[in-house]
């Protein structure tokens, strides 16, 4: 009971890290490596409107949410947009960015543990003889919604339409009158609030530390990779994978091992199916 | 005219050139400090304050000329995970050859680094204090056994083995007062925690205690509940912590949502003695106990200077002194005044010399070296050496609650261990 709860939750929590990465990888083909330290960002954010300015927590993460969207907006129009195409200054390009973001907050002062957000209800709740906070309960109902949500606007509305057909082949979306780099600016800049989301749901579980940055896009980066580069669905089923992996080698191994999880699952995905489990990327040259 | 020029520039040489080579040289202290964590950035603030008020009373007399103290301090980023123990070497390097420090206190803080950094002290011959973070018991072996190579180096604070005969008997009081036996060790991957709660695990089974398992997290760890779950389910009754990131604070939380019915006990967790970890946590981490490695870092009347250090620190800085690092990163700087003004001389051969022979009545109690191996000397006694302090949370403060000599209060459960 206690490994199926808490990998659920887990698995819950690596997808909403990786959505937003997978996204922007899906349809720009653009790595955002600033994926991590937007999700700080956001952090920050919503800390700085709920304690400096007062607002309330939805309010807060709402426009800090907003934010992360314009902040990913701008970083592809005034940078990523240069290197597109170009694979190794687009890893260079925004891995940079996200650097000078992280050690810039650092170097700020925004440093130590005292920047923490509430949970949305605090308290935990017996589930079969297995104690769970209930904010962790609520992620579940979140994360799910999300991928549903993320689904439907993917399939039902004009610019999710054109966001796939971008992901589909982007020279047949351009010759149907699909602005190109502006759908890709769109992605960067829905990938960035879904980082920024993720940070809003998950951070109230901790505190927000510049070293998250890291630690989130290593986590996204390896969910990316097992799901296959540019399918969000294959990144939601890894999640699931990873989640539950990374839970069991805790209850059988030890605390230890689980980061080492990630990292395996990403070596192992590129030995044997380097296009992951839903990627298309080298699947010509794998079937080669 | 230009004559006259000349020789009006001649005059002002004439007067103000021997003025300028008496004016005497500062002595640079170099802190190689992880300034972005706490024992970086709470060693950082002892040592400024210590250095401050020695240099507002007119600096140390070294051989009867005043002078003062300089503070140069490098970050080191040993605490950051995944940044390599080479980088701290390069500050510490650089402290000596580029900002040409006379003595270093203060880290690398990281054990790892700390060990590494010694054979550069020993080649550059240049006496250092340690007085932040590093624990690890390997460091005084290592003077002891290479005595001639690696005699500049000096640690001012407790080391793991001293905190480990602390802990215990803070454990013998717990399980006098509320009849707790059982442990759940939670240690963060990094050398002095992990070779902590080896050894606390071997003394506490010695002495009685059944250790329920061991459970050791990477760097930047922030979710426990697996962990915490894990001590439930084996009926713990302490947790006993060793973790000095910032992330150990999200372990107290989790405990209180959780309802954990284990007494958080931290060997080494800096979350815990901050004074901000009350905000941090919301309130949730009250009753967790926790070592601060040396009286002055929390309120108590160890000594005289105790409290005098403790309201300077927190008139200068507007926070109360934080970390391990606060009062042993202050009392260094006098520490190594009173061994330059008994030496009188800078030389390094006879500072060392004048620390080993150190008796000082400090912050934290009295202050000697052992000889052979350069570390204070401990005591429960502040009369006698360096005294230790564990607090515990209660009601937003920070109360000592050992040893009896200095608590300012007693060891409190929470109430969902009351039976």
């Amino acid at each position: 009971m206690q490994i199926l709860i808490y990998g659920t939750i887990n698995s819950i929590a690596l997808a909403l890290m990786a959505l937003g990465f997978a996204l922007v990888y899906g349809i720009s083909r653009v790595p955002n490596f600033a994926h991590g330290a937007i999700y700080v960002v956001a952090g920050f954010l919503t800390w700085a409107f709920l304690k400096a300015a007062g607002f309330s927590y939805l309010l807060s993460a709402l426009i800090a949410i907003l934010i992360t969207g314009v902040l990913g907006a701008l970083i592809y129009r005034l940078m990523l947009i240069r290197v597109r195409g170009m694979a190794i200054s687009e890893i260079i390009a925004s891995y940079a960015i996200g650097l000078a973001i992280l050690e810039g907050l650092r170097w700020g002062g925004f440093k130590g543990m005292t920047y923490t957000l509430p949970l949305f209800i605090p308290g935990s709740v017996n589930l079969g003889g297995v104690p769970v906070d209930i904010h962790r309960l609520l992620l579940i109902g979140i994360g799910a919604a999300v991928i549903v949500l993320l689904w439907l606007f993917t399939h039902y509305t004009r610019i999710g339409l054109a966001l796939r057909g971008m992901a589909q082949d982007e020279r047949a979306a351009l010759m149907l009158g699909i602005d190109s780099d502006m759908m890709a600016l769109l992605a960067t800049a829905f990938g960035s609030m879904l980082a920024g989301l993720a940070a809003v749901v998950l951070l109230p579980l901790g505190n927000i530390v510049v070293e998250a940055g890291y630690n989130v896009l290593i986590l996204a980066i390896a969910v990316c990779i097992v799901g296959g580069l540019g399918s969000w669905m294959g990144a939601v089923l890894a999640a699931f994978l990873i989640g539950f992996a990374q839970i069991l080698t805790v209850v059988y191994l030890g605390s230890h091992f689980q980061m080492v999880v990630a990292l395996l699952a990403i070596i192992i995905t590129l030995i044997i199916r380097p296009s992951g489990l839903f990627g298309r990327q080298k699947e010509l040259e794998e079937r080669v | 005219m230009k004559r006259t020029l000349n020789v009006l520039v001649l005059a002002a040489l004439v007067i103000f050139v021997p003025s300028l080579s008496s004016a005497q040289k500062p002595i640079v202290i170099g802190a190689p400090l992880s300034t972005a964590f706490l024992y970086g950035w709470d060693a950082e603030r002892g040592i400024k304050l210590a250095v401050e008020e020695i240099n507002a009373q007119g600096g140390v007399d070294v051989g009867g000329k005043k002078t003062q103290f300089k503070v140069e301090v490098i970050d080191t980023r040993d605490l950051e995970p995944g940044v390599p123990v080479s980088d701290a070497l390069m500050a510490v390097e650089k402290l000596i050859l580029e900002k040409k420090a006379d003595f270093l206190i203060g880290g690398p803080v990281r054990s790892e680094a700390a060990l590494a950094a010694m054979d550069l002290l020993g080649k550059y011959k240049k006496v250092s204090i340690l007085t932040t973070g590093s624990l690890t018991p390997a460091y005084h072996a290592r003077v002891e056994k290479e005595y001639d190579k690696l005699k500049y180096c000096f640690r001012i604070h407790g080391e793991a083995g001293q905190l480990v005969k602390e802990i215990m008997a803070c454990f013998g009081e717990i399980k006098e007062k509320f009849g707790l036996t059982k442990a759940f060790i939670m240690v963060q991957d990094v050398a002095h925690a992990r070779g902590g709660g080896e050894i606390l695990g071997k003394v506490a089974a010695k002495a009685g205690w059944t250790i329920d398992g061991t459970e050791v997290y990477p760097t930047g760890t922030t979710d426990f509940s697996m962990g915490l779950l894990k001590a439930k389910n084996a009926g713990s009754q302490i947790l006993n912590i060793w973790m000095d990131m910032p992330e150990s604070s999200i372990l107290l939380k989790q405990w209180y949502e959780l309802q954990i019915p284990a007494l958080p006990f931290g060997s080494t967790l800096a979350a815990a003695e901050q004074p901000g970890f009350w905000k941090a946590t919301e309130g949730k981490g009250e009753y967790t106990l926790c070592n601060v490695v040396n009286a002055g870092n929390a309120p108590s009347n160890a000594t005289d200077w105790t409290m005098k250090f403790y309201d300077a620190y927190a008139k200068k800085w507007k926070i109360e002194p934080e970390g391990l690092g606060s009062s042993s990163s202050y009392m260094a700087v006098y520490t190594l005044k009173d061994a330059i003004e008994r030496a009188g001389s800078i030389d390094s051969g006879k500072v060392v010399e004048a620390l080993e022979k150190t008796d000082l009545m400090g912050v934290y109690g009295r202050i000697r070296f052992n000889p052979k191996n350069h570390q204070v000397i401990p005591s429960l006694d502040p009369k006698e050496g360096a005294v230790g302090t564990i607090l515990q949370w209660q009601a937003g403060k920070r109360v000592v609650v050992f040893p009896k000599s200095i608590a300012m209060g007693e060891i409190q459960l929470p109430p969902w261990m009351k039976k």
